[in-house]
């Protein structure tokens, strides 16, 4: 533990080489992991966390350059985690959110990780908190969690941060697969971007009526920001609305509230995959369903009754 | 044309096709074996069209000669763009200059011109190309590689002293309109500050928007409908100003070799000199006032056939667009010119000379598509500029099949193949369908920005590279009859150190020098015209004459227009 | 769980020419490796991917004439970082008598243009277990 605990303190301090190389080993599940967490999490918490989503070619990558760039000649440190998807084929992943990265200061303090949404161990959910963890526990005062997310089950970024915002374009008219993609009740602030194309208003229009037809039930109304990431356009507004509903959560213990909940979340999560995994183990899951197949098969019994007779089993043992 | 000659039975006899058509059916039920009709149909040209075992006059059947092909110099042109072809010109054979700092350059270019040659290519250094300064960090082991360094007017001065800019024709081979907005405009004060006016002035410069957004990626790239804006800018100001000067060449060459078919290459190109000419329009010109000065370049690929094809059937296209479409009134607006390469994507490094012989079949398939001018590759294309010894070889090749092998002294000799006449209308129907579809897509503009045409060009070098590795697609030395042994030609590499620290030198001293209030000024006034509609070449001109550098122009676009990102297609 | 190998992919510099690095990079992919492409970056921001991302890998892409002016830059800012361990290696037109003098300086592996793509997914693969 020598080695992990050298890195543990590296990190801490904001070195750069330990801090990816602890992400790399709680990302990849490996022996050290829960030694690892349980030391980082006292020093986490400090950090405010924003999560950026969008659909593919929104322009997410160009807006959270701007957004670091601000952040960080506004003197913040910054940790973004960009995921992308993984192939379903082959677990490898092309991930390209750093070509949108333009230079960076000297004075900067900005660490970039990308990850891929791919078969792990216990889902995305939890390496990437996992990993932001890290990064806040390093000191970055900002992190910036950005996902290719409509309605994805794998990452709940609405879990995991304190800001949501939701990205579209002109071109995501479709009203229906706005509400089918949950993305309605997460957001906390939306940016219609290449909003020099037309049809921005149009879009811009409908997500105020529905966030209207919401209204009695929403304490904070989620702004509509209108913006061109590549020329520059309305990011100062977008920065400003997030220090605007960070200060609003500050109240009253908002943002308290939401981090308890958020965490209990997480605890049951957590509590519930190691008690199937255990579980599963304990009862030999797998030969269970071996045995019951034929019967099954054969229509001896149904699936219900089937799975109610294993569990109740294990109860009496 | 009369009804009665619209009417005129085409080619062949109907009775005469019909005997063909049967006797097509016995010898295929007869003659040939059960393998051979087995492999009917899984035969195609490199860009997918079909190719039977045989071609006969029942496949060119409703081919009416003087509607469909014609004469040579005349509608629709498919046999060559001049009446008299290579009897009255032979096609140029243009030589590359363009290494290191300016100054070598001059060397070279007086040595080309003393020894004959008529017209020179410059070529440019990737940060100058990109708009950087020999002194800026992003040129740092790129300064006078594969190209002359010119960060300021200082350098085409030095580039071009003591030689008289009104007797020669260069080719300034800019690639991208934001290059071509600065460039020419130093060669042209260069000559006016020498007492020639710029009326006199011959040769050209690329500007091609395709090469500045999806044929070459790079650190910082301006916005697609930006690049195209000063793509219009160029040619409109040039068309003005610059009588004898060709503003634009729509560029299928790198395109192609990026990875693309013949139908795309084309497409493409056409498409943009589709967009150009409607953008030029809207600003109040006639087609007819710019046509003349397109020209389109080609690359000359190794389906033989396909791509004589491909080169008649531009022709012919060309000519439907400008007359039908564009109502163009001026011959000359309806002729397709084109200058052509042979295919550097097709020569491997492995056993080299083995492309020498590769060049030669493409350099002999251009003179037979009728190409205005012609460069074939060197047997080391694959390892950046050729060797003197290479360089000639090349030259020689060509010269062969001018003056040796015949082939020159007609017009258009394979006319009247049925193969290639099927191909060549089915080339011209394909690429009509292609640039339709991106009419449909809100034209190439909107189609580069959405990152459809990096997708075609990534998905084709996907399948070339599957279809090399599986041995679907032969390459002689490489994946087939690979010899055990093959040796590994030593290759020259040319090496410029100087280069970096000559223009650093100069450029400091150009600094110190200028007046930087003027300077200042020309650029506070640069800044505000990006966001003007008006045409930006003549500020970047006045810029140039004012000593601001290259670097600080590009600068100013690529802060004022923002950078773009480029397309990732995984 | 089953260890997946981070490549950093970069073209470096100015060079332009994509087609090569996209298609090792999406035959890469197929083989199970996590690639981040940076597009065209210069040496520092390519060794700051390279740390921050873990890499296992750095692969350079050129066909431009920078290979001798930055490709060694690469390695020795790597080396100036601790980062040693991370393996280099070059893709492009690179004249073969360059070669062992990059080598030399430290590049792992060059491929060259007819490079088949299995080549190079086995010389990373295996450049990796080296460690």
């Amino acid at each position: 533990m020598v080695e992990i605990d050298r890195l543990i303190s590296e990190s801490l301090k904001g070195d750069k080489h330990a801090v990816a190389r602890l992400i790399s080993i709680v990302e990849r599940g490996l022996e050290p992991t829960p030694y690892i967490l349980e030391k980082i999490y006292p020093h986490s918490g400090s950090a405010y966390y924003i999560g950026v989503t969008g659909p593919p070619g929104s322009g997410k990558s160009t807006i959270v350059d701007k957004l670091v760039k601000l952040f960080c000649n506004n003197h913040y440190s910054v940790g973004v985690i960009a995921v992308d998807p993984c192939s379903p084929f082959s677990g490898g992943a092309l991930l390209g959110d750093r070509i949108r990265m333009n230079k960076r200061q000297k004075e900067w303090d900005v660490f970039f990780r990308s990850m891929s949404a791919g078969r792990v161990m216990g889902g995305l959910a939890r390496t990437t908190k996992e990993s932001s963890r890290i990064l806040d526990a390093s000191g970055k005062q900002i992190i910036i969690i950005e996902t290719v997310g409509v309605g994805q089950s794998e990452l709940d970024i609405a879990q995991a941060t304190d800001t949501v915002i939701v990205i579209l374009t002109p071109e995501s008219g479709d009203n229906v697969q706005l509400m089918k993609a949950g993305l309605m009740e997460i957001a906390d602030l939306f940016v219609v971007n290449k909003a020099d194309r037309p049809g921005a208003e149009n879009i811009s229009l409908s997500i105020e009526a529905m966030l209207d037809r919401q209204r009695g039930k929403m304490e904070w109304k989620p702004p509509v920001i209108l913006t061109s990431a590549s020329l520059d356009r309305g990011i100062d507004d977008l920065y400003e609305e997030i220090w605007r509903h960070s200060r609003y959560l500050k109240q009253d213990d908002k943002l308290k509230n939401r981090r308890k909940t958020q965490l209990k979340d997480e605890l049951k999560q957590r509590i519930e995959s190691e008690i199937l995994n255990v579980l599963w183990q304990k009862i030999h899951g797998n030969a269970v369903i071996d045995d019951l197949m034929d019967d099954i098969w054969e229509q001896r019994i149904d699936p219900q009754t089937a799975a109610s007779k294993v569990v109740r089993n294990w109860l009496k043992d | 044309m009369s009804e009665e000659a619209k009417n005129a039975k085409c080619l062949f006899s109907e009775e005469h096709v019909r005997l063909i058509k049967e006797n097509y059916d016995d010898w295929f039920k007869n003659c040939l074996r059960d393998d051979d009709r087995a492999m009917e149909g899984k035969y195609f040209t490199h860009s997918g069209i079909p190719v039977k075992l045989i071609y006969t006059p029942a496949d060119t059947e409703d081919i009416h000669y003087m509607e469909d092909l014609g004469f040579s110099g005349k509608p629709p042109y498919v046999r060559g763009v001049y009446a008299n072809m290579y009897r009255g010109r032979l096609f140029t054979v243009r030589q590359l200059a363009g290494l290191g700092a300016p100054e070598d350059c001059n060397k070279r270019v007086k040595y080309l011109l003393d020894h004959g040659a008529t017209g020179v290519s410059i070529l440019f250094d990737l940060p100058t190309i990109r708009g950087y300064n020999s002194d800026d960090p992003e040129a740092e082991g790129n300064v006078g590689q594969c190209g002359a360094a010119v960060d300021s007017i200082w350098d085409i001065d030095a580039f071009f002293a003591d030689i008289d800019l009104g007797t020669v024709s260069t080719s300034i081979v800019t690639h991208l309109p934001s290059t071509s907005l600065v460039i020419p405009g130093m060669y042209f004060a260069v000559a006016e500050q020498r007492g020639t006016p710029i009326t006199k002035l011959a040769g050209t410069c690329q500007n091609d928007f395709i090469m500045e957004t999806c044929v070459g990626s790079a650190p910082e790239i301006l916005p697609p409908s930006v690049s195209f804006r000063m793509q219009c800018d160029v040619v409109e100001w040039i068309c003005k100003n610059v009588p004898r000067w060709n503003p634009i060449s729509f560029n299928g060459y790198n395109l192609r070799e990026a990875g693309t078919n013949a139908i795309t290459e084309v497409g493409i190109a056409v498409a943009n000199a589709i967009a150009t000419s409607e953008e030029l329009i809207k600003r109040g010109m006639k087609f007819d006032d710019f046509a003349p000065r397109m020209s389109f370049f080609w690359d000359l690929h190794n389906d033989f056939f396909e791509e004589i094809a491909k080169c008649r059937a531009s022709r012919k296209i060309w000519y439907k667009i400008a007359k039908e479409r564009f109502g163009a009134k001026n011959e000359k607006s309806l002729l397709m010119r084109f200058h052509v390469q042979t295919a550097g994507v097709t020569l491997p490094s492995t056993e080299p000379l083995n492309n020498i012989g590769r060049s030669a079949i493409q350099g002999l398939a251009a003179v037979f598509g009728g190409c205005q001018s012609l460069h074939l590759d060197s047997y080391d294309e694959a390892y950046s500029a050729p060797t003197e010894e290479a360089a000639l070889v090349s030259l020689r090749t060509q010269q062969i099949i001018q003056t040796e092998t015949g082939v020159v002294n007609t017009v258009d000799p394979l006319a009247g193949s049925y193969y290639l006449e099927y191909l060549t209308e089915e080339m011209t129907k394909r690429v009509f369908a292609y640039v339709e579809n991106i009419e449909a897509m809100g034209g190439l503009v909107s189609a580069v920005e959405s990152g459809w045409l990096h997708r075609e060009i990534s998905n084709y070098n996907n399948k070339y590279q599957k279809d090399i590795e599986t041995g679907a697609m032969k390459v002689v030395g490489v994946n087939f009859m690979k010899s055990e042994d093959a040796n590994i030609t030593p290759i020259e590499v040319f090496e410029y150190p100087e280069t970096y620290r000559r223009q650093k030198a100069k450029l400091k001293r150009l600094r110190k020098e200028r007046d930087n209030q003027k300077v200042k000024g020309c650029i506070k006034i640069l800044r505000e015209k990006c966001h003007s509609k008006e045409n930006l070449f003549p500020y970047c001109m006045d810029a140039v004459k004012n000593l601001v550098t290259h670097g600080e122009i590009a600068e100013v676009f690529r802060e004022e227009f923002g950078l773009w990102p480029f397309p990732l297609i995984s | 769980m089953e260890r997946k190998i981070r490549v950093v992919m970069a073209k470096l510099g100015l060079d332009i020419h994509w087609r090569g690095v996209y298609l090792v990079s999406q035959f890469l992919k197929d083989a199970g490796m996590e690639v981040i492409y940076l597009g065209n970056k210069f040496p520092e921001q390519i060794v700051e991917a390279a740390i921050e991302e873990d890499a296992d890998v750095v692969g350079l892409s050129t066909l431009g004439g920078n290979h001798l002016a930055l490709g060694p830059k690469v390695v020795n800012l790597l080396k100036k970082k601790g980062m040693d361990k991370i393996k280099v290696f070059m893709g492009g037109v690179i004249p073969p008598k360059h070669i062992p003098l990059l080598k030399k300086k430290g590049i792992y592996e060059i491929y060259g243009p007819d490079t088949p793509m299995e080549v190079i997914i086995k010389g990373i693969s295996d450049s990796v277990s080296v460690n």
